[in-house]
């Protein structure tokens, strides 16, 4: 058995998890399974939302693969086949070149395209302005901005823009046309329609991350996200609220 | 039909959510049906008058269904919950906080701002109580492998 491969296999493994938005303990226990499967006497893995480092003893030598994650997305498709994959991994025990196969099939399954996206973010902002009362009229000013909005923050996300920015740039501008929509007459309650769109930026993955890593005892990674999603409302606050102050001030409705 | 419509704009809007999320197939069906169960309970609690209860109740609630399908489906229980707990989000909350800070209305800001987070806490606490029961049982098939 290569022990520096079966390192190099796992922590590609626990990489992959950590970089599609699966919670630390998840990534932890996912390598440590891997490893003990393998046969691997001690071995120790510390991951933070941007790092994961694994340890392993072997003859009373330590073997270390640390990873750096620059970018994280939420891909909860690839979260799930990657722990199905770690489940097989752990079972079946495979060599090294078959895993890096079934790593290479998961990493070619598909994703939805921008067209997609640009409907998810419709569907969710315009269900989400008559949810909170407003009118048919409203539903459709927030479809078309959330629309609009999705092709705004695609190329920034394309460009590993800060989730800040995106929220303060995204929210302002998308507050900006909704003032619009509703001096032009085509939406009724401004209020509304920027709740609407406003609800496709607002943090509920960084709340829900943030109170599952808590609970396993992941601290650091808990408070981490906490902040992220602190930080993201009231960059979306800011935003929105800076085109509001403009029209105010304009002396606008 | 009153309870119906919010439901239905609820699935809606999961579903949105959940295609950014890339879930197919039947996860994407179900995380969005978790957006109508979320605030079905949210609704039912509607009697009692408190809203921070009835969020509290409804992310109960959520957070048993995520974390049974989990089980059920073989999926992230993630894949259900943060799709699931998107309606309760105080989307509203942050915005009209932000409007009273404008208009100078502090009280009213003050109140807000403090509701807002009052709903995060209640959503945060009501995940928190039902995974930490569920980590139990999540640790104990691991323990009857090793015998």
């Amino acid at each position: 058995m290569d022990y520096e491969e079966l390192l190099n296999t796992a922590t590609d493994i626990g990489f992959l998890l950590l970089e599609n938005g699966a919670e630390i303990y998840r990534v932890e226990e996912s390598v440590q399974r891997i490893l003990t499967a393998y046969g691997v006497p001690q071995a120790d893995v510390f991951a933070i939302p941007t790092c994961l480092i694994t340890t392993l003893y072997v003859d009373g030598k330590a073997h270390t693969r640390l990873r750096r994650v620059n970018s994280r997305t939420t891909d909860l498709d690839r979260v799930q086949q990657y722990n199905d994959l770690c489940r097989t991994v752990c079972r079946m025990t495979p060599s090294p070149e078959e895993v890096e196969k079934r790593i290479a099939k998961i990493k070619r399954r598909p994703v939805y395209g921008l067209k997609w996206q640009m409907a998810g973010y419709a569907l969710t902002g315009g269900s989400f302005a008559l949810f909170f009362g407003g009118t048919l009229r409203d539903a459709l000013c927030a479809l078309v901005i959330s629309a609009l909005l999705r092709l705004l923050v695609m190329p920034m996300e394309k460009l590993h823009t800060n989730s800040f920015f995106i929220s303060l740039v995204g929210s302002g501008l998308g507050a900006a046309l909704a003032i619009a929509a509703v001096f032009l007459g085509a939406g009724q309650n401004l209020d509304k329609i920027i709740i609407g769109f406003l609800m496709n930026l607002v943090p509920g993955m960084a709340l829900t991350n943030a109170i599952r890593d808590i609970i396993a005892g992941d601290l650091v990674a808990g408070v981490t996200r906490l902040t992220e999603a602190l930080l993201t409302a009231v960059a979306m606050a800011l935003g929105a609220g800076l085109a509001l102050s403009i029209m105010h001030m304009a002396g606008g409705m | 039909m009153q309870m119906f419509l919010p439901c239905f704009y609820s699935f809606l809007a999961c579903f949105g959510f959940s295609i950014l999320y890339n879930l197919r197939g039947r996860v994407l069906w179900l995380s969005a049906l978790g957006g109508a169960v979320c605030w079905f309970f949210y609704l039912l609690m509607g009697f009692s008058g408190n809203d921070i209860f009835q969020y509290f109740i409804a992310s109960l609630a959520i957070s048993v269904y995520s974390e049974v399908l989990a089980r059920v489906v073989k999926a992230p229980v993630t894949a259900f919950l943060i799709p699931g707990i998107i309606p309760m989000v105080p989307g509203g909350g942050i915005y009209y906080t932000m409007e009273y800070c404008i208009q100078g209305q502090m009280g009213r800001f003050a109140s807000t701002g403090l509701h807002t987070l009052g709903v995060a806490g209640a959503i945060a606490i009501g995940i928190l109580l039902v995974s930490s029961v569920f980590r139990w049982i999540h640790l104990l098939p691991v323990k009857r492998k090793k015998r």
